[in-house]
């Protein structure tokens, strides 16, 4: 089973050569037969890859020692679904998954792009077979995960414990569908460039891709950030680490790709633009991979530290990355420019989402980039952590979020700004009085604080004051306007819910930072501590044994107002003895929208144990506005606009609505 | 305005605001980047009390010293030099005696060093790399001992 | 050989997904415009539908639909000029297509004999423990000894056995633990709590500690004759400085010990050392079992198995010659059955009852002590 894994592998690299190169041969001889293999070959490859990962998956759950990569990285007293999961919680694993993910999406344009122009998905697809030959020869030439042993060792040496958890199931594999997913949007660009011209179907292609990458980064990003949070034991929700800011930048590009493309789509502006913030999304993911695989950046991702493999990473870097900027140089006068507009309008305000947002992924960019520029050049190192960020991300996204509800607001073409702020009085209004009430009525908060929910009221309401203006609120009859609402366009209903649940998630880091509150002390067993509001009973510290662990649980009891417990909370620190390793369990209780967050530190000689207690205000909002902003790209993933279809078959079907759509 | 001066005036603001953007960006590395240095190196630099650095060694043998509450006291050192820091706060689960870490603060008044985060190494097999590079500067770490 | 067949089929399956579209017939194209006709056709249908909903306003729309009107005139004017490249079967299609459908037989498996282990079949942990015991590595035995274990943690006997083979195999910690175990399961006895000792001393690098003297001090209580127990504790002794206390306490063993111990040799090594300072270090005095067991941790698995065999065969010879020892041929028995060696085992209980007599209390010893490691007389 093994070898037939590492057999299909290899299968799957000579088949991603063949894809790259007789379809791209195809398009430019305008053969037909040579063209019509690329989709077959993607189809194929993918189900070898599927068939290479289940093949790994299988060693990992049945502990094949005789496999290099599960006898680093398992160990047989693991849980199944620590086994399971660890398979892709290893360089080697997590590489074949980027690559089973990267030919899922080629199989899926083969599958579904019987509509395209057949030179376009050629060329398409043989852009997606180099990228997938180059990481196939990445894997087969310096992290091949079939590696055997050969005797076996009869144990293996555990997977690093801060990765058994659930988390680890579900993170690396959002962020790899983001990130690959916008392979595609940069297989689409480049294929443009190479024929010269951008077909009108091209952003209709282009946006359900982006949207889905969009989607899982985003829930990718959540994901990791409440995983570093509860698991880490610091606390904190955001570190901008290396690691993180590498897949942020593609997220904040990918934002502004979203964006773009509308006005694409809708006004065939922007064209040029939006080809080149596609090629720049995945460039941004491309480099997201070589910093956290190379092991360049010193990090809490540090399960990857190979030069080789980061010299072959930065040769693919260089190769996609350069290759498509020259092509853009050379093509992009070809392209023909689009529609005009008012800088008022609906296109203006997208462009100035662009503009922010590109600027906000440049300061992540060198912020990142440049402490490793700096200890290239000279001898100094330096790091560069959140007071960075917070000096220049901070103050080019509170313009942004203030502009946000203008934009959906605002007509195509020309339109009317102060028709807008009407309408927005009352979202104006609430979120004044919120500032209001925060600075009056809240204890210790500070001006920030008060306009910071301010400006997520603001964002919530201009939200949903999107919806009732579309839906007609206050203009017709009650009935009418819910009939109204549940016609409105899918996509209406997207960019309401991806605004509000940035909405939430601002409300949830002013919250968390603003209001939260922290203490360190020293207990002993019995002793309570109060914590704004809550009262505490530190009830001792229990050993107890898990399966391939043991640990100290620290117990505490949540002291209600009558003096009874009314709930428990636990907190541990866990010993990995394979790995001789301790972590650190973080004790949680949600209460609302709020957490209060327990981490227990060392025991001391006398027998107390140092407490770290943290009471975190709606700190559930950040994630859960993650959440909602996913909601809302499935709900944009489902209009009807993006369901393209062939020229032949539905033409009559399509000229028929017309009649009936006119009232 | 012609269809012409609107779109120069378009690209002049866009311009004008890159520009901010990078102006601002490069005032706050110069302000905000923190420094990386080992105790030995700190003879030669000249660190004011209260600039943020971050502090990287070894944690010296026999020097962990719990104080009142959550305050711990350490020496961090690279062989050659060492300095005294202080950190209230819960230390990360691989901190132990001899092993790398990474601090990160300012020097109080007296000379200590007072961490507001400590950093150590993530697993058995890796060293926080700033360490490992100054130590290997010294000539004070082996490959063989990351192994 | 069924991986080569598999290897085969997927060779087969690939290289038909290149040669099927190449050798079928081409369909129908459709031209690019056609494409961009239907979408800009979706587009004014869905201008509609927006006006239709009061979305925008009437003569925005009308603009709309003029623009769109006005890209689909654009379009018939492209195509008008652009059709003028035709379907040429060239021979570098032919090329092209011969190399792509050589291509994936020729680099996967010339790829593949680079970079493959064929022969090397898959090894599920399970299927490995489950296989006969008698072709198991020591490894493989104590794998799945500690399974058993994992499942029954509660098997004192189970700990018993398995301490001291940990200890041979230097995981010193593990002994520990699962000599505590078996004290606390099993209960007290002389030869656990000197092991335990043993095993603390050893995982502090030989350095008898606090915790380990208390140990061989359990051990002497309960059995004052444990000479591991007196050995370690004049090391101790050695290692705090008292040498000539150490020195005084291993002559005095070597008084009482009977001439054939095993301990003579290490405390006439022990005693040579005493004079220099490197008593101290202790490293070089660990009990007749430290070459043995240093020797050991640099072997290959198979060569530590040899090992033990070694090892359990010199005290089954010594049986031979000294047959009337309960607890020896006990020992015996129990160790061939860890090594997974049954018939042995059988054959050693059988000679321990012929040595006794059947019908003597020694016998029934045995054979109560034989099933309850699950091995009968006979079978």
């Amino acid at each position: 089973m093994v070898e037939t894994g590492h057999f299909a592998l290899v299968l799957a690299f000579a088949l991603s050569l063949v894809q790259t190169i007789v379809p791209l041969f195809g398009a430019r001889l305008n053969n037909q037969r040579l063209m019509a293999v690329g989709g077959p070959v993607a189809v194929t490859g993918f189900a070898l890859t599927a068939l290479s990962f289940g093949a790994l998956a299988s060693a990992y759950a049945s502990s094949d020692f005789s496999v290099a990569s599960v006898w680093e990285n398992s160990h047989s007293l693991q849980p199944m679904i620590y086994k399971i999961t660890g398979t892709w919680g290893n360089h080697e694993g997590s590489m074949l998954l980027w690559v089973l993910i990267l030919t899922f999406f080629g199989a899926l344009v083969a599958a579904f792009g019987s509509n395209l122009p057949a030179t376009l998905r050629a060329n398409v697809l043989a852009v997606q077979g180099a990228i997938g030959a180059a990481f196939f020869l990445f894997i087969l030439a310096t992290s091949n995960p079939f590696i055997r042993l050969n005797p076996a060792p009869i144990e293996g040496r555990d997977l690093n414990p801060i990765l058994q958890d659930l988390g680890l199931a579900i993170h690396p594999p959002f962020l790899y569908l983001g990130y690959v997913g916008f392979s595609i949007c940069f297989s689409f660009s480049v294929a443009a460039l190479m024929e010269g011209r951008i077909d009108a179907s091209w952003a209709r292609w282009v946006r359900p891709w982006t949207l889905v990458a969009w989607m899982f980064l985003t829930g990718g990003i959540a994901m990791g950030s409440y995983w570093a949070y509860y698991e880490l034991g610091w606390g904190g929700f955001w570190f901008w680490d290396p690691v993180e800011n590498a897949s942020f930048m593609p997220w904040l590009a990918g934002t502004a790709l979203l964006h773009s493309a509308i006005v694409m789509e809708k006004r065939s502006a922007l064209k040029i633009w939006t080809l080149l913030l596609a090629i720049l999304t995945f460039s941004l993911s491309l480099l997201g991979t070589f910093l956290v695989r190379s092991g360049v950046l010193t990090s809490v991702h540090a399960f990857a530290t190979d030069p080789t493999r980061g010299v072959f990473i930065l040769c693919i870097l260089t190769l996609f990355i350069g290759g498509s900027l020259v092509l853009f140089a050379l093509r992009a006068s070809r392209l023909t420019a689009g529609g005009l507009f008012h800088p008022i309008s609906r296109e203006g305000a997208l462009v100035l989402n662009n503009l922010f947002l590109t600027t906000a992924t440049a300061t992540v960019l060198v912020g990142t980039l440049y402490p490793l520029a700096v200890e290239a050049f000279s001898a100094d190192k330096i790091s560069v952590g959140a007071p960075f960020f917070n000096l220049t991300f901070g103050p080019l996204m509170v313009p942004l979020l203030v502009l946000v509800p203008f934009g959906p607001l605002l007509a195509w073409k020309r339109g009317d700004v102060f028709a807008v702020a009407q309408r927005l009085m009352v979202a104006f209004a609430a979120a004044l009085l919120a500032t209001l009430v925060t600075a009056l009525f809240i204890d210790g908060a500070s001006v920030f604080a008060a306009l910071g929910v301010g400006l997520a009221v603001w964002l919530i309401l201009g939200a949903l004051t999107d919806l009732a203006v579309k839906s007609g609120f206050g203009n017709v009859a009650t009935g009418i306007m819910v009939r109204r609402l549940l016609g409105l366009p899918r996509s209406v209903f997207g960019t309401a819910f991806a605004h509000l649940g940035l909405g939430l998630t601002t409300l949830g880091i002013v919250g968390t930072l603003c209001f939260g509150t922290e203490k360190i002390l020293s207990m002993h067993a019995g002793e309570t501590v109060e914590l704004s509001g809550h009262t505490l009973r530190f009830v001792g510290l229990y050993p107890a044994q898990g399966p391939n662990y043991s640990e100290d649980r620290g117990r505490f009891e949540l002291i209600g107002v009558s003096g009874s417990a009314i709930g428990e909370i636990s907190s541990a620190k866990r010993f990995y003895s394979v790995r001789q390793m301790t972590t650190t369990e973080s004790g949680i209780r949600t209460m609302g929208l709020s957490q209060l967050y327990i981490s227990l530190g060392d025991e001391g000689k006398d027998g107390s144990v140092v407490v770290r207690l943290w009471w975190k205000p709606l700190v559930t909002l950040i994630w859960g506005g993650g959440l909602v902003m996913m909601a809302g790209a499935a709900m944009s993933l489902m209009d009807r606009r993006l369901r393209v279809g062939a020229p032949s078959r539905r033409r009559k079907q399509a000229s028929a609505i017309p009649s009936t759509g006119l009232p | 305005m012609t269809r012409k001066q609107k779109r120069l005036s378009v690209i002049a603001g866009g311009l004008a605001f890159l520009g901010a953007a990078t102006g601002l960006t490069f005032y706050a590395l110069g302000q905000k980047a923190s420094y990386f240095y080992m105790p030995a190196d700190l003879t030669t630099a000249s660190v004011q009390p209260g600039q943020r650095i971050r502090l990287g060694g070894l944690v010296e043998k026999g020097t962990i010293q719990r104080g009142q509450g959550a305050t711990v006291a350490f020496s961090v050192t690279d062989t050659h030099k060492s300095v005294k820091v202080t950190y209230t706060g819960i230390l990360p689960d691989l901190f132990r005696e001899e092993q790398g870490v990474i601090t990160e603060g300012s020097f109080g008044p007296d000379g200590t060093f007072v961490a507001d985060s400590v950093l150590a190494k993530h697993d058995e097999r890796y060293m926080p790399k700033e360490v490992a590079d100054g130590l290997k500067a010294k000539g004070v770490w082996q490959e063989s001992k990351s192994e | 050989m069924l991986f080569w067949v598999i290897a085969a089929i997927l060779t087969l399956g690939a290289s038909l997904a290149v040669l099927l579209p190449l050798a079928a017939g081409s369909k129908g194209t459709s031209s690019t415009g056609d494409h961009d006709l239907e979408v800009y056709r979706d587009q004014l249908s869905e201008l509609d539908r927006d006006a239709a909903r009061g979305l925008i306003q009437p003569a925005e729309a009308t603009e709309a639909r003029a623009e769109i009107a006005r890209r689909i005139l654009r379009l018939d004017n492209a195509a008008a000029s652009g059709k003028a490249s035709t379907r040429q079967a060239s021979v570098a299609a032919r090329l092209v297509a011969t190399a792509a459908v050589l291509a994936v037989p020729l680099v996967s498996w010339g790829l593949y004999s680079q970079l493959g282990s064929p022969d090397l079949p898959s090894q599920p942990l399970s299927e490995r423990l489950a296989k006969n015991p008698a072709d198991s590595s020591v490894d493989e035995l104590v794998a799945r000894a500690e399974a058993h274990l994992a499942a029954n943690p509660s098997d004192g006997r189970g700990w018993d056995v398995l301490a001291p083979v940990y200890l041979r195999m230097q995981r010193f910690s593990d002994a520990a633990a699962a000599y505590r175990n078996a004290i606390r399961l099993d209960g007290d006895s002389a030869v656990r709590r000197a092991g335990l000792g043993e095993a603390i001393a050893n995982a502090a690098g030989g350095i008898v500690s606090a915790d380990a003297q208390d140990a061989f001090e359990a051990a002497l209580k309960l059995d004052p004759a444990t000479a591991k127990a007196s050995f370690y504790l004049a090391m101790a002794l050695a290692q705090e400085g008292r040498a000539k206390e150490a020195v005084a306490a291993w002559q005095a063993m070597l008084g009482r010990l009977p001439p054939d111990s095993p301990w003579r040799g290490a405390i006439e090594q022990a005693l040579a050392k005493s004079g220099s300072p490197e008593v101290a270090s202790g490293g070089a005095t660990n009990g007749p079992d430290a070459g043995d067991v240093d020797a050991a941790s640099s072997m290959s698995p198979a060569d530590r198995e040899a090992m033990i065999n070694t090892m359990v065969a010199g005290l089954d010879d010594k049986l031979r010659q000294n047959p009337r020892d309960p607890e020896g041929w006990m020992r015996l028995v129990r160790s061939y059955v860890v090594l997974g060696k049954a018939d042995q085992a059988r054959d050693a209980l059988g000679r321990a009852i012929a040595v006794f007599g059947a019908d003597s209390d020694e016998a029934k010893k045995f054979t109560a002590f034989a099933a309850s490691l699950g091995l009968t007389a006979t079978e």
